[in-house]
């Protein structure tokens, strides 16, 4: 029997649905002690006063921990990739968004550890906040972040990320219709049903066990070996089989201040979040503001696009940079445009910070993109299959960083939804394929951006 | 007052893997005496089923049956790498480390079988759990027999590694975005037609069918991967017509912070799913297979969009399509407010949501379109 292609049964599915899996919060560690944490009630404030020392000696308090404790408490976790370190492990100075975790405490209940967050003196020096992207620009918009309200590390100290290709005057000089529009996706919950949980076991041999709900155990054990300083083999990660993540599990929320605790109090910690918590604290889909410009003739090419992309990132850059750049790579979806002036900018704002969300960077702009492929159809009077299988990337077309696309199935995947919902398309569109452009389909404008597939 | 139907579609292409890439899986793999295999890979499993697709593809890859091999992803001792699950990356890029690990591991298996049948390896193929003298079938080992003489016979241990990394794709010219890399390991396409009923009276729109086909490359598993796009299908509703974590963005008030003040999708939201798999293979991916996890949530939106403006004439670019929005919109159109500005050959859609409309003047960041 072959094994590809088989509809084998889920590896895990009847564990799963009898109920017989065990995810992190199904045990408890023997002794293991409750975490709950200081947040921030404020949207931007500055810490006037910290003082943990009541709760510290409160009975039933096992360790408290504040930035102080954490060896490394500003790490960037794409560091690797250029992207330099912002959000601290545990707030300093300042808080930048509702939630943002100022002190943990290990308790050996969950009563002791909320009395305990409640004795943790604060004083905060509120702050202007930042909410609105489209603002951020303003000379007197309130300054939120160290880097200012916008993320200035891209290559070469560019403050945005940016794409150019053709010429774009050319494209707008000669379009018959140039036809802008406004999108805005909305911030939504990944909505996992197993919320933010892990627990850490400190073991006679010195090394810590870290039951973990993480979506990537080494990007997590990665980071908590960066703020505690040590090397990886201090660390055992145990997972694997995560109650859903869609994203909003790589951002490693409990395991690094679990780590620290249990290393304090020497003893087993747990930190499982509250529903409330999973919905208001940690990270969400970004929302985006996108504007789009395309030029097109009547007979419904598009012969350039101008393109301005506003991220809100919320509090701290976390995954955003990388998110937009991803977005840009992407900005032309799925036909070739052959003249592109793209701009993107990672805005600071102070709501919670977003992170990777299914789709990341990407599904923000399919949203725009398409729904703009839609209008200039119903400008133009022409059939949106048609607008878009004529416009339909094709190989040898290059992507808007002049990567030559080798085996792009736009075309079938239109021509298959036509063909199920009985849509009638005239015979030249319903016999095209994704071969090199050539006769019709190869117009003046699209002859200079074509590459060669056998150099890819 | 009356409801409205409409219809809209989308056509999306997705990348699998990291943007840039540069993001390693790896992956071990032992035989125990039986021939039994267990396979070692980092890879966290999210509900994808990538437990279940990296199993097939080292069954497949060996040649045994698909009950005969474990997999363990529970712990970093024993797991070697993997970035993560995310990015539409573990089929694809852990699926080929897993699959690189099963070819040595097959070889070894052949080696041995050559040994015990003096037969040259090249002359054999591994076929359900059997190994079998290319041309000459009735002269074969089974697995189990091969394993059990490297344990007992040659004192060696069946084993394989396996690892894939595409290099990281750096960025040259900041001032154009070129890259000195593909900056993917394949793209998948997809395309979605929805079909919306809008109540003009309470602004509902109801999502009643989304036909979708999806260039899947190849499925290695046509049931998880027909599970991926119709949960993802049902994600993409929600971030159309129903959810928001916002709901007066960008104000931060009124946030929900429980199920109850929240909507998310639930079985009474259910449209129709029609789906269609087409095949196009990867170049490089196991088997031929893309990654689609993602991508599954993203043509929906655009296109009950599309779909909504069919219905009743009003395009709504902010997301989610709620009803306080269906009846706003419908009420400027009434009135003649919703009509774009045209000047020329400018059309000008969504003014008031612009940053020109809401920025300073002074502000250095604007979209300028000369018109």
């Amino acid at each position: 029997m072959k094994a590809v292609g088989a509809r084998v049964p889920r590896y895990d599915g009847v564990a799963h649905v009898t109920g017989r899996t065990v995810f992190v919060e199904d045990f408890d560690v023997p002794g293991a002690a409750w975490v709950k944490a200081l947040r921030s009630p404020h949207p931007h404030a500055g810490i006037a006063k910290l003082d943990a020392s009541a709760a510290e000696r409160m009975k039933g308090v096992r360790a408290v921990v504040t930035a102080a404790d954490v060896p490394l408490n500003v790490y960037g976790h794409l560091s690797a990739l250029g992207i330099p370190g912002d959000e601290p492990l545990l707030a300093e100075k300042e808080v930048r968004y509702v939630g943002q975790p100022i002190a943990v405490v290990a308790a050996e209940d969950e009563e002791i550890a909320l009395a305990a967050v409640d004795a943790i003196e604060i004083e905060y020096d509120v702050r202007e906040p930042l909410f609105d992207v489209r603002k951020a620009f303003d000379p007197d918009a309130p300054q939120i972040h160290e880097w200012g309200n916008w993320y200035p590390h891209f290559e070469d100290g560019y403050d945005h990320r940016q794409i150019r290709k053709g010429d774009i005057d050319a494209a707008f000089d000669q379009a018959d219709l140039i036809v802008q529009g406004v999108y805005r996706p909305a911030a939504i919950e990944q909505l996992p049903i197993e919320t933010q949980v892990c627990q850490v076991v400190p073991e006679a041999n010195g090394r810590l066990t870290i039951y973990s709900c993480t979506q990537a155990l080494y990007f997590s054990m990665g980071v908590v070996a960066a703020h505690l300083q040590q090397p990886l083999n201090k660390f055992k990660f145990v997972g694997g089989t995560v109650g859903g993540g869609f994203g909003g599990k790589v951002d490693t929320a409990t395991e690094t201040l679990c780590c620290l605790l249990a290393l304090k109090s020497c003893k087993p910690t747990k930190w499982r979040w509250t529903r409330e918590e999973e919905f208001l604290c940690s990270s969400t889909r970004a929302p985006w503001h996108m504007e789009v410009a395309d030029a097109v003739t009547k007979d419904g090419w598009i012969l350039g696009r101008r393109m301005i992309t506003l991220h809100d990132s919320g509090a701290y850059a976390r995954f955003s940079p990388y998110g937009v750049t991803k977005h840009s790579f992407h900005h032309t979806g799925a036909y070739t445009i052959p003249n592109l002036h793209f701009d993107g900018w990672v805005v600071f704002t102070n709501r919670t910070p977003t992170s990777a969300m299914r789709g990341f960077g990407v599904t923000s702009v399919s949203f725009a993109t398409e729904t703009h492929m839609s209008r200039i159809a119903e400008e133009l009077g022409i059939d949106p299959f048609e607008l878009r299988l004529k416009n339909a990337n094709r190989i040898g077309d290059t992507s808007p960083n002049g990567v030559v696309y080798t085996d792009p199935s736009t075309v079938p995947t239109i021509l298959a939804i036509a063909d199920h919902l009985g849509h009638e398309l005239p015979a030249d569109y319903r016999t095209m394929t994704t071969e090199p452009r050539s006769g019709d389909l190869l117009p003046d404008h699209l002859v200079a951006q074509l590459g060669n597939p056998e150099d890819h | 007052m009356a409801i409205h139907k409409g219809r809209g579609i989308a056509a999306i292409e997705y990348p699998t893997g990291m943007n840039q890439n540069g993001d390693p899986s790896q992956a071990w793999i032992k035989v125990k005496p039986d021939g039994r295999v267990d396979v070692f890979a980092g890879t966290s499993d999210i509900g994808n089923g990538s437990k279940t697709i990296q199993s097939q593809i080292v069954a497949e890859t060996i040649g045994v049956p698909y009950e005969w091999v474990t997999y363990d992803n529970s712990n970093t001792d024993s797991s070697p790498v993997c970035t993560g699950t995310f990015a539409s990356r573990a089929t694809f890029v852990a699926g080929m480390a897993v699959k690189k690990a099963a070819e040595r591991v097959r070889e070894r298996i052949l080696d041995i079988a050559g040994k015990e049948l003096e037969i040259d390896p090249s002359d054999l193929d591994i076929v359900d759990g059997e190994v079998v003298a290319k041309g000459a079938p009735q002269t074969k080992i089974s697995v189990p027999d091969v394993a059990a003489a490297a344990t007992w016979g040659h004192g060696e241990l069946i084993t394989g590694t396996g690892a894939q990394l595409k290099p990281y794709a750096a960025i040259v010219e900041p001032d154009t975005g070129k890259v000195d890399l593909p900056p993917h390991s394949a793209i998948s396409y997809a395309s979605c037609a929805a079909e919306v009923e809008v109540d003009d009276e309470t602004g509902q729109v109801r999502v009643t069918r989304l036909v979708q086909c999806f260039d899947v490359g190849l499925a290695i598993n046509p049931t998880l991967v027909e599970g991926q796009i119709d949960g993802g299908a049902i994600q993409g509703l929600g971030l159309g017509v129903l959810e928001t974590s916002y709901p007066y963005y960008p104000s931060i008030e009124h946030r929900g912070g429980e199920f109850g003040s929240y909507l998310a999708p639930s079985m009474e939201d259910m449209p129709v799913l029609d789906t269609v798999l087409i095949e196009n293979p990867s170049a490089d991916g196991p088997y031929g297979a893309k990654g689609i996890g993602e991508m599954a949530n993203n043509p929906q939106p655009p296109a009950i969009a599309s779909a909504v403006h069919d219905a009743v004439g009003v395009w709504i670019t902010e997301l989610p399509i709620t009803p306080e929005r269906v009846l706003r919109a419908l009420a400027a159109k009434a009135s003649g407010e919703s009509e774009p500005t045209r000047k020329g050959k400018v059309v000008v859609y969504d003014q008031d949501l612009s940053l020109a409309a809401v920025a300073r003047p002074d502000a250095p960041v604007k979209l300028v379109v000369d018109p």
